[in-house]
């Protein structure tokens, strides 16, 4: 008998669940709204974060420059990859100059090609 | 970035260790109040949140919140206390959320374990603080002479939750208000199976002898 009642009082508990109080629920959907991560913006946003975000990209574009311009007039020491190419030296430009008459040597030597 | 129980253990200082391998061992198969697609529902919520979705937020606190509070509810017996615990659960779950990996854990299970844990906390601090701080029971008659014999029942019902060792009544709330299965409440209370089953005993066989000389005043003797 005292089973079947505590096992009422059980049944009773379950259909009567505790009202949750609204502040509760406002206070727990204020933390979600706190600490949720970024929903992503957009395709773009996420190439450039592929790439290390702004600063990756500053990097990757100082590196091309650098590259373009090592490219243009190496160091001594260093192979003229671009002389080797065309068939002309960097040292050489001066009087590539005076010889294609005020053309300018580029890194890729277009000018000269088309001179 | 993969859950591990160290993991967990760093970012919740250590007080709601959940080890995901012993969770995904679980038999849900006897879990009454939620169906496996449902769970793979607050799964997929979660990961939902976890990537922005503010409606995913608003549908997992609709769901998980009231059963937090309700357990916590009725283990601590004090609102403001339960609604603490409740809140601080869902916080550690947002927290969580970009670190979650579907098919470890379930996300009910892992909650209902960061609240046992709590209330442990809390019932801990109750005892070594406020032994003299124990409100007198109110007397059930005088709720039944007002007409008000279901709150007298519920109420007889707390109190005599309130009365029974913190272990012992989160197992009997558990398995016989929340509705869980002891494999699930094993975990919950990292203990063994076997243990929640003595538990549930023990504390039923305590509700019993403490309800039993109120049944005349909760109106026992007529209708049930």
């Amino acid at each position: 008998m005292a089973d079947v009642a505590l096992e009422a009082m059980f049944q009773e508990a379950r259909r009567t669940p505790a009202e949750v109080p609204a502040r509760l629920m406002a206070r727990v959907l204020a933390d979600a709204e706190a600490v949720q991560p970024m929903a992503p913006r957009g395709e773009w946003r996420r190439w450039l974060g592929g790439l290390g975000g702004l600063q990756g990209l500053g990097g990757l574009i100082t590196a091309c420059c650098m590259g373009f311009w090592l490219g243009v007039a190496p160091p001594q020491g260093l192979p003229d990859l671009a002389g080797a190419m065309f068939g002309v030296q960097a040292d050489q430009v001066d009087a590539l100059d005076e010889d294609f008459d005020g053309g300018v040597l580029t890194a890729f030597g277009w000018d000269i090609e088309e001179g | 970035m993969v859950i591990s129980a160290t993991r967990i253990d760093t970012l919740f200082g250590g007080a709601c260790l959940v080890p995901p391998s012993r969770l995904a061992k679980m038999d849900m198969s006897t879990r009454p109040p939620l169906s496996p697609a449902e769970e793979d529902d607050e799964a997929a919520l979660l990961a939902r949140y976890a990537q922005g979705d503010a409606v995913a937020a608003r549908r997992l606190t609709t769901a998980l919140t009231p059963r937090l509070f309700g357990h916590a509810l009725r283990v601590l017996g004090d609102h403001a206390e339960a609604e603490d615990v409740a809140q601080e659960a869902m916080l550690r779950l947002w927290r969580i959320a970009p670190a979650w990996r579907r098919g470890e854990a379930k996300v009910t299970t892992w909650l209902y374990r960061v609240v046992a844990n709590l209330c442990t906390d809390r019932l801990r601090m109750r005892r070594s603080t406020r032994l003299d701080d124990i409100d007198e029971p109110a007397d059930p008659a005088a709720h039944v002479e007002q007409g008000l014999q279901d709150a007298a029942r519920a109420d007889a019902l707390q109190r005599a939750l309130d009365a029974l060792p913190h272990r012992q009544r989160q197992a009997v709330v558990l398995r016989h208000i929340d509705g869980l299965a002891n494999p699930e409440i094993a975990v919950i209370l990292d203990t063994g199976v076997e243990a929640v089953e003595s538990l549930t005993a023990r504390g039923k066989r305590a509700l019993t002898q403490a309800l039993i000389g109120q049944r005349d005043a909760l109106g026992y003797d007529h209708d049930g």
